[in-house]
């Protein structure tokens, strides 16, 4: 299965990025079992992961792009659209819902500029979106920044966090 | 899987079975049907659909069939209340999402979804909340179209493009009941075999183009036949409504095309319903054809195959019957004759999953049979031979120009046709002759498996089968020969075929002796 040159591409998998990939092979049985840490490092260098690189994901794991793409669309937290450069994951279950998760993504929605759940900022800065349940119910309203875990989250302390963000 | 058997109890019957099937096929020995979505005996099994859940003794819960090998002593119920209960849940969860869209749906009548609801399901829903699909029809290839919101996300299509094709571009994407078959967005679903998704789909969610609302299922006559399109010789069913072909579908033959055909034989009918047919035997009077009788026809071509000198060339169509390929060459035995037969050669398409199944170049349905009987596929030699010939006879085929011109200034013409042709002005005699479509007959395939296709409608006007013909000229030259009154009669009636008869071959075909062949 070989590349499709329907877009400048640029490799993901060269140098250090793939000798990371097949370190992690030998922790795993088959080619196959690499797809996700592969779309993991793929988003992690990119941010999102376009149809291009699932053809390089596919070509370099010997799998087709239409597999790769079924399960890059089955899991939620896989982009398949550019994101801005922080990505903001508002709880907004039950139990923060009732603690005032709306007014901390009114409030997220206007300090980022996004205006709108799922758009990205105009500056490319951030992009929002709710989540279900994050795990931290005693201590409404948790956010994700990234990979930052923020808990107790209210509508006041917003503008100070969003600005660690640059 | 070995030829040991086991004896295993399906809902009372008590059944042997080789050891190793699955569950749905000794079910099957039993004649029971276990409702199922993603099995097919063609592809592997995924056990996703959970419609084929079935209680065995002794076992805590409900097994899937169609993965459950047997075991000796088993006592399987497929209709237990547990089992029964079971796949109405399943039918329950598959009604939610789908539209209610069976008055228009190119499945319904053929549909499995509705069958297996009609048999098990529930009358109503208990879901209050309205929870249908508006997903946009997708165009997926030349003549395949997906419907999302039927799809029951059986997976057969992916397993088959996958497994069979080995052109592996379509894919489940999303999940929960937003998911739905994705097609590789730089590829189409033209694949050669890529038509057999249309077969394989249980629900009306994979529809071909070509049949979209040509027909419903309940008005379809069906027979039995064979694929005139290449030496492969896959088995079909020719689907008539109103005497017209509306449809060609596989027919399953382990031994030859499983489940399976192409889709250049699946598509390529159209001829068989040409309006513009030979319906009248035609007698030349000076520059006139006039309509004649078949008793006035077959004593004049009697008297042609006595009474003209030097060569016979005959030219035959490589769907000509067996039996009328036969007689024909038995009508000439006194003469000396070349008969050829039009191959017209393609590309070669194989579906990669069956070895040994293949679109073949070859375009002849008959090529063996012709060989059988000394009717060679030097079709150039032949043609060169035909100025020189004192009898042309022509047997249905599809000529080009070059070779109309080379006929038309030919000696005398001998023409069993289908349909006249305008460019052969100067034939002596038209004899309006069946095609593959309106006859029974035997096509020997590329492995001289002599397998039988029957009649799918009637014949215009007076068009009886050319081996009829041929064999009425036969018996007139010599008073005590009799001539066969039914096609297996004249089957078994030619020394080539072993004197076998239609039943002797049996439902799939049977390989006949090529020694007999000689090139």
């Amino acid at each position: 299965m070989s590349i499709e040159a329907t877009e400048a591409h640029q490799p993901v998998f060269v140098g250090a990025i793939r000798d990371r990939l097949e370190t992690l092979q030998q922790s795993y049985p088959t080619r196959m079992a690499l797809l996700l840490p592969a779309l993991w490092m793929v988003q992690e260098e990119r941010g999102w992961i376009s149809d291009s690189s699932v053809h390089e994901v596919a070509a370099v794991l010997d799998l087709t792009p239409a597999y790769v793409r079924g399960v890059l669309t089955f899991y939620t937290m896989y982009h398949q659209h550019p994101v801005g450069r922080h990505f903001i994951q508002v709880c907004t279950t039950s139990p923060c819902n009732i603690c005032g998760a709306e007014d901390v993504v009114a409030a997220v929605l206007a300090e980022s500029g996004c205006g709108e759940l799922g758009t990205t900022s105009p500056d490319g800065r951030f992009t929002v979106i709710e989540v279900e349940c994050l795990g931290a119910c005693g201590f409404a309203t948790p956010m994700l920044i990234d990979d930052d875990f923020i808990e107790s989250v209210t509508p006041d302390l917003v503008p100070a966090l969003l600005a660690r963000y640059p | 899987m070995t030829d040991e058997l086991v004896s295993v109890t399906v809902d009372g019957a008590v059944v042997q079975v080789p050891r190793g099937i699955t569950i749905i096929e000794a079910a099957k020995h039993a004649g029971v049907l276990v409702p199922h979505y993603c099995y097919h005996p063609s592809l592997s099994s995924p056990a996703v659909c959970r419609m084929c859940l079935v209680h065995v003794e002794k076992m805590p819960k409900l097994v899937p069939a169609c993965v459950t090998p047997v075991a000796d002593g088993q006592v399987i119920s497929v209709h237990a209340p547990a089992a029964r209960k079971a796949r109405e849940g399943v039918l329950e969860f598959l009604l939610i999402n789908h539209p209610l869209d069976c008055p228009i749906c190119d499945q319904a009548g053929e549909c499995e979804l509705q069958d297996f609801v009609f048999q098990e399901g529930q009358a109503r829903t208990r879901y209050s909340e309205y929870a249908k699909r508006y997903n946009p029809v997708e165009d997926f290839g030349p003549d395949v179209l997906y419907v999302p919101n039927r799809c029951i996300l059986c997976t057969r299509c992916v397993r088959f493009m996958e497994e069979m094709a080995e052109a592996p571009v379509l894919a489940v994407a999303e999940r929960g009941d937003r998911a739905y078959i994705a097609i590789d967005p730089h590829h189409q679903l033209d694949h050669p075999w890529s038509g057999n998704v249309v077969d394989l789909c249980p629900v009306g969610s994979l529809v071909s183009r070509d049949f979209l609302h040509r027909a419903r299922a309940w008005e379809l006559d069906k027979s039995a036949s064979i694929c005139p399109g290449c030496t492969q010789g896959c088995n079909i069913t020719i689907e008539t409504r109103d005497e017209a072909v509306v449809r060609l579908r596989p027919r399953p033959n382990l031994e030859v095309n499983r489940h399976f055909m192409c889709d250049t034989g699946r598509l390529d009918y159209r001829w068989m319903n040409h309006g513009d047919r030979a319906e009248a035997p035609l007698v030349r009077d000076g520059d006139r054809l006039v309509a004649a009788d078949w008793d006035a026809v077959v004593a004049r071509l009697h008297l042609l195959v006595h009474d003209t000198t030097g060569p016979v060339v005959v030219l035959a169509s490589g769907r000509a019957s067996s039996e009328s390929l036969g007689w024909l060459m038995r009508m000439l035995e006194a003469r000396s004759t070349i008969a050829a037969m039009k191959v017209p050669i393609g590309d070669e398409a194989p579906l990669a999953g069956v070895p040994g199944l293949a679109l073949r170049p070859e375009r002849a349905a008959n090529l063996a049979g012709g060989l059988m009987v000394g009717v060679r596929d030097a079709w150039a030699d032949a043609i060169a031979r035909v100025g020189s010939a004192g009898l042309v006879i022509l047997h249905d085929v599809d000529l080009n120009d070059a070779e109309a011109a080379a006929i038309a200034g030919a000696g005398t013409l001998v023409h069993f046709a289908t349909a006249t042709d305008d460019r052969l002005p100067r034939a002596d005699l038209i004899l309006p002759v069946t095609m593959m479509a309106e006859e029974q007959g035997v096509y020997v395939n590329r492995d001289y498996r002599a397998q039988r296709y029957l009649p799918a409608r009637t014949a215009p006007g007076m068009a009886r089968p050319a081996w009829w013909a041929a064999s009425r000229v036969w018996q007139r030259a010599g008073s005590e020969r009799t001539v066969p009154t039914t096609t297996s009669e004249a089957f078994a009636a030619l020394p080539a075929f072993g004197g076998l008869t239609h039943r002797d071959l049996g439902y799939g075909g049977r390989i006949l002796d090529p020694a007999v062949v000689s090139r």
